[in-house]
């Protein structure tokens, strides 16, 4: 299968600061690729250079085939962009704005008229199609900014956060189009921090301080986590967290609900130390159990120990 | 290209349509400002200056000096005082701009053969207003002297009609050849058109672009193959539009107002207005593209319209700027448009005479987009 985006060494200074280091992805054309990772990983740098918004410092991207550096436009025609920040005339209709990027796209009177009125209904916008789009709910903006993004039917899609905000009902809706759009043969490349739309993308990339630690099909990360997880139903909940935070072997610590979920290196032996600790304290321990790991336990995982990054791209 | 244009100009025109504060204030502002400013100026000639006559000599022929102050539209009497102290008083509290004071033993002294001094206080603060004051006292004295010279040649045996021959052999003949009202709002009114154009003008087009940038759209924009180009002339062309209706109805109350000639010169003035309306737009948008932020690019708006108030040559003839300075004015396309503007409403120039100030004004377009286009990035900052 031929790639779709290919960077080498990709990185990307701001003074002082690498938002991007030697980053080298590989998307292969018709997938969904999620990026994920913490706020300031790099993620909305990165597609700001794959759509020849910005400049690398060091390293090639080839999106479509096209270099980035030697011709912006090229890649320009053939990739659709949706930003993070909502980026539509707000003092435009809904019609209107797509009625604008589709011209400025250059699709000729006829096509143009069907294609808006195509991704109208595509959208589900048909029916407010005159209103201001300022009026629009995030939701809809969201769609419509989807919309924008396919108006000249790119071939390569890339979408930053673009269900941020949004409440479930709009990102079920968001990721149905996102598959439509697949289906039609577009590569898709979407960043999230919301762990269960990771779990949606055929291959995903763990971004942190602007380099991939970990990546693959969702599969492949949860089976290559080289962490073991217990999960404990004990009772008190954060009395049983802090006793199993001060183990030794235990690497981290998360509560989910009434649930601990105790990582380490290796849970052979900890398992019984565990349950002997915290018994020691006076705790109703009911279960601890060997659990395999979500997608968000792999991101916790890979991004354990490091402090926060807030850079803000 | 041009289909690209007419979209980006189609989406500006939809935008400036739907801001119906900045609409009205786009479309009255102009009228408002010329008529302002044409007002304001209008009196720009120095009538009724406020002054006092201390007759300490209350003679027959004082009396005659006093009433001639009088004649002159220039200067107005406020009424006689009684003392020196009096008078001094009330040019201290700038009530008067001047204070004539005839001596006592004036007439005394003049029946004796001597010198006789008319003295005048003069208020030197206001420097439009005291030389004018001067000009009069002078001519007042001149035809005094004269009258007097006659009537003594005329006791000796000369007729009036040779005696004021052998005073005044000489006469000054001045035949007016253009602005023949002597109006310095005739002089002004071009000034006033092009500042009103200028203002209007760069302020709306800097802010297009640092306004796309502060509310995001444009980086949904230039991630569009669209050109750089094609997004400046898109930009331009509805501007283009609205600034060429203010021509228009500034012209009007040129004409209708300010006795300003439009309807002999109309083809002539349109074009000029035109092109000159086209360099402040290429400078707003200069301006645009370089600011970051829509603050910035007023601030960097103002920074501009201020020294052109002063500069161009708008009020006064450039020649009146120090040496050391002008070379600045022929920086602003404001000058060769008044310049232009003046030669055909105050002298009836044709094209042939100003053909040259047409080429500098599209030369300054042409520079001002090339300028810009060059200074517009596609990047995120």
């Amino acid at each position: 299968m031929s790639l779709a985006i290919e960077t080498t060494n990709l990185t990307r200074r701001f003074g002082p600061v690498t938002a991007v280091a030697g980053l080298n992805l590989s998307v292969r054309s018709g997938e969904i690729f999620g990026f994920l990772g913490p706020n300031g990983a790099g993620k909305t740098t990165t597609i700001r250079m794959l759509c020849g918004l910005l400049l690398p410092s060091e390293g090639t991207a080839r999106v479509a085939g096209v270099d980035v550096t030697q011709d912006a436009d090229a890649v320009k025609r053939c990739v659709g962009y949706m930003p993070q920040r909502f980026s539509l005339y707000g003092d435009l209709t809904v019609e209107e704005n797509l009625d604008f990027f589709a011209g400025v796209y250059r699709l000729p009177g006829q096509e143009r008229r069907r294609r808006v009125t195509d991704i109208l209904e595509r959208v589900g916008l048909a029916d407010r199609r005159r209103e201001l789009t300022d009026h629009l709910s995030g939701g809809l903006k969201q769609r419509l900014a989807l919309g924008c993004a396919l108006v000249h039917s790119p071939a390569i899609l890339f979408l930053d956060e673009p269900t941020a905000g949004a409440d479930p009902p709009s990102r079920q809706r968001m990721w149905d189009l996102l598959y439509e759009a697949a289906a039609e043969g577009r590569t898709i490349l979407v960043t999230t921090h919301y762990v269960e739309e990771a779990e949606r993308c055929q291959t995903i990339g763990f971004m942190h301080r602007g380099r991939f630690i970990g990546s693959g099909s969702p599969e492949q990360c949860k089976a290559e986590m080289n962490e073991a997880l217990l999960e404990v139903d004990a009772l008190p909940v954060m009395q049983a967290a802090a006793v199993a935070r001060s183990l030794e072997g235990v690497t981290g610590v998360s509560i989910y609900g009434h649930m601990v979920r105790v990582f380490a290196k290796s849970t052979t032996h900890l398992r019984h130390h565990l349950h002997e600790a915290l018994v020691a304290r006076g705790i109703v321990v009911k279960t601890i159990r060997a659990v395999a790991p979500t997608l968000e336990d792999v991101f916790m995982s890979l991004t354990r120990g490091t402090p926060e990054n807030n850079g803000g791209r | 290209m041009l289909a690209v244009i007419g979209h980006v100009a189609r989406k500006e025109t939809l935008q400036i349509l739907r801001d119906r504060r900045t609409l009205i204030l786009i479309l009255v502002m102009p009228i408002l400002l010329t008529f302002l400013f044409g007002k304001a100026l209008e009196t720009g000639e120095l009538r009724n200056i406020p002054l006092v006559i201390l007759n300490q000599d209350g003679s027959p022929e004082s009396n005659v000096i006093a009433t001639a102050f009088s004649t002159f539209d220039e200067v107005q009497i406020q009424g006689e005082v009684g003392t020196l102290r009096e008078a001094q008083d009330r040019l201290a509290q700038g009530k008067i701009k001047a204070a004539i004071v005839i001596p006592q033993g004036f007439m005394r002294q003049i029946e004796a053969g001597g010198e006789a001094e008319l003295q005048l206080l003069l208020d030197w603060t206001d420097n439009s207003s005291a030389p004018i004051v001067e000009g009069v006292a002078q001519r007042v004295i001149r035809r005094y002297n004269a009258e007097r010279a006659i009537r003594g040649l005329w006791a000796q045996g000369v007729r009036p009609d040779r005696g004021r021959r052998l005073i005044q052999p000489v006469f000054v003949q001045t035949e007016i050849r253009y602005n023949p009202g002597l109006q310095y709002l005739s002089y002004v009114m071009p000034g006033v058109i092009g500042l009103t154009l200028q203002l209007l003008t760069v302020m709306l087009m800097a802010i297009t672009i640092p306004r796309e940038r502060e509310r995001g759209t444009l980086d949904q924009l230039i991630a569009t193959p669209i050109s750089r180009t094609e997004l400046i002339l898109g930009k331009l062309l509805p501007y283009l539009g609205i600034s060429l209706l203010n021509v228009v109805t500034i012209l009007y109350v040129a004409d209708r107002w300010f006795n300003v000639p439009v309807r002999e010169r109309l083809p002539l003035l349109l074009a000029l207005c035109t092109l000159f309306v086209l360099t402040s737009l290429a400078t707003g948008l200069l301006i645009s593209a370089v600011s970051r932020s829509q603050f910035q690019a007023v601030q960097i708006a103002v920074f501009y319209v201020l020294p052109v108030f002063m500069l161009s040559g708008a009020y006064a003839p450039i020649e009146a700027i120090p040496e050391t300075v002008r070379p600045i004015s022929y920086l602003f396309p404001l000058m060769y448009f008044c310049r232009a503007v003046r030669a055909v409403t105050l002298r009836g120039a044709g094209l042939v005479l100003i053909w040259k100030d047409l080429a500098i004004l599209s030369g300054f377009v042409l520079v001002f987009l090339y300028w810009t286009v060059l200074s517009f990035k596609k990047r995120v900052a």
